[in-house]
């Protein structure tokens, strides 16, 4: 056994929290050897299978239909025998029997909305809770470094929609900053209200712009347009989140909309940066300078061949994202989800060890959705109602 | 978080499903935060004999169209009507703040049932 593995087992053993443990060294672990990083994660991966397998009856007839038990995970290739859910069973009528613990222990849902209408709905006990703010605060503090400053916020207000995942995630960033604010108001966005916020900003705050693609793309279009220009500052960070294709099939490219960004804002490139997350897991993965996305040290993706999802492929090679997050408590975090990604098959050149994936689409037949597709299709509905002319 | 009542409809909700051929349909929902109910209501002799739904969203508004169900069946559509919103309040228990809009839900299904033409 090695020395990781020992100290998380002495930790649990105590009553400390391994995941919780590896989550708050997460500067350190990110510069492990491969090696090392992956017989931590094989460990907690191990202890949260084994802890869903106990505890929650479903989970467990599925892993004996699929003959797999704890003692059958020893390596991290044996990590994808672990039953996965598929993401649209959070959708589900049923989707109670998921969980693993009781609704007693429960303190908190958050949704998603696609396309569709129907609501993916994510429950989180206490612990998971406090595992999933660590880690969504342990990667913000790490890959943008920042804890201060002036932040645009183009998103409605938590207010607005408390339990919307791309809001909460989006206002969570408050915390690390001075001040805040959010800019779309009754599905309604203005971006010459955000430049002039800005512009306030100038010489007060290091400036942040925060929001998803499409928001971002038109606030750029709307400062292109000034006369006088809105440049930021050396530390600004425009953040997207919320995936790059809109409701209408129309994708922006990554890219060239960092280009074309960081022109309008003055700003270098590597300060433009992307995250991905899924309302159903407890992390981002989030770019680091070298617009690499970087998997959480505690978290594994396994990227499955389409046509056989019990393969997983190689590094390089597409296909479909299933996600192992040790950090879920409230049910079991193994998720088949409905993305299309690949893993880079070269360590990324900031230094951090792991796992760095890239997004391509959804996989075919899924619904187009997330709460940034969902947010972009309601405001363009609203747009529509509002320019409409009576005809005649 | 979630009260007994909430708990309990929650984790055994009663009435899931599809009505094959009913004789009303009720949808409601809201389009941003998403919580959507499809629910069928089959009438025999002047009263409601069988309600089926599907509800999507939070857990307590999917408990909400299960007490609801469970209230509606074997009612009339008058009594329906009769249901005053204390009742209504009682049904669901007491309420977190954030849970205050499955209140809403509630009498918007009352409300909906309420205007059914009886058969």
């Amino acid at each position: 056994m090695s020395t990781y593995s020992t100290i998380l087992k002495s930790g649990s053993e105590l009553g400390l929290d391994p995941v919780g443990m590896i989550i708050a060294s997460a500067k350190p672990v990110f510069r492990l050897e491969p090696g090392a990083q992956n017989e931590i994660k094989l460990q907690l991966i191990q202890e949260s299978f084994a802890y869903h397998y106990k505890h929650n009856e479903l989970y467990r007839k599925v892993c004996g239909e699929k003959q797999v038990a704890p003692d059958d995970i020893r390596e991290l290739r044996d990590v994808a025998r672990i039953p996965l859910i598929e993401i649209s069973k959070f959708k589900d009528v049923n989707a109670h029997l998921l969980l693993t613990m009781p609704i007693t222990e429960l303190q908190h849902e958050l949704r998603s909305t696609g396309t569709s209408g129907i609501p993916s709905i994510s429950r989180r006990d206490e612990q998971s809770l406090t595992r999933s703010v660590h880690s969504i605060y342990a990667m913000f503090r790490e890959m943008f470094g920042f804890f201060g400053g002036g932040a645009v916020f183009l998103a409605p207000s938590a207010e607005d929609m408390p339990e919307m995942g791309l809001v909460k995630l989006i206002n969570m960033f408050s915390g690390l900053l001075d001040s805040s604010k959010f800019f779309v108001h009754d599905s309604s966005f203005d971006p010459g209200e955000v430049l002039d916020q800005l512009e306030k900003w100038k010489h007060v705050h290091t400036r942040h712009i925060i929001g998803p693609p499409f928001l971002v793309e038109r606030l750029a279009a709307a400062a292109a347009e000034r006369e006088t220009k809105v440049l930021l500052d050396r530390q600004t960070r425009i953040i997207t989140l919320g995936g790059w294709k809109s409701f209408t099939g129309r994708e922006i490219d990554r890219f060239e909309f960092y280009k074309a960004t960081a022109e309008v804002f003055g700003v270098r490139e590597d300060q433009v940066r992307d995250m991905f997350g899924l309302v159903e897991t407890n992390f981002m993965a989030v770019e680091c300078g070298e617009h690499a996305k970087h998997v959480p040290p505690w978290v594994y993706f396994s990227i499955r061949d389409l046509d056989d999802p019990e393969r997983e492929v190689e590094p390089g090679e597409p296909g479909r994202l299933a996600v192992y997050d040790p950090s879920s408590l409230a049910y079991p975090g193994f998720i088949m989800t409905e993305d299309l990604v690949y893993l880079d098959k070269e360590p990324c050149a900031c230094g951090r060890h792991g796992q760095t994936v890239n997004y391509m689409y959804r996989i075919k037949g899924a619904e187009v959705g997330c709460c940034a597709i969902n947010l972009e299709k309601y405001m363009s509905d609203k747009e529509a109602r509002v320019t409409q002319c009576p005809i005649g | 978080m979630y009260n007994d009542i909430i708990a309990e409809h929650f984790m055994n909700p009663r009435n899931i499903g599809e009505l094959e051929h009913p004789d009303e349909r009720i949808s409601i929902g809201n389009p941003i935060c998403g919580d959507t109910i499809h629910l069928g209501v089959a009438f025999k002799d002047g009263r409601i004999a069988d309600m089926k739904y599907k509800a999507y969203g939070c857990a307590t508004s999917i408990a909400t169209v299960s007490v609801f169900s469970e209230f509606a069946i074997g009612k009339s559509v008058s009594e329906i009507r009769k249901t005053s919103s204390e009742d209504m309040e009682a049904m669901l228990g007491e309420l977190e703040p954030n849970q205050m809009h499955c209140l809403d839900i509630l009498s918007e299904l009352f409300q909906s049932l309420g205007t059914v033409k009886e058969v």
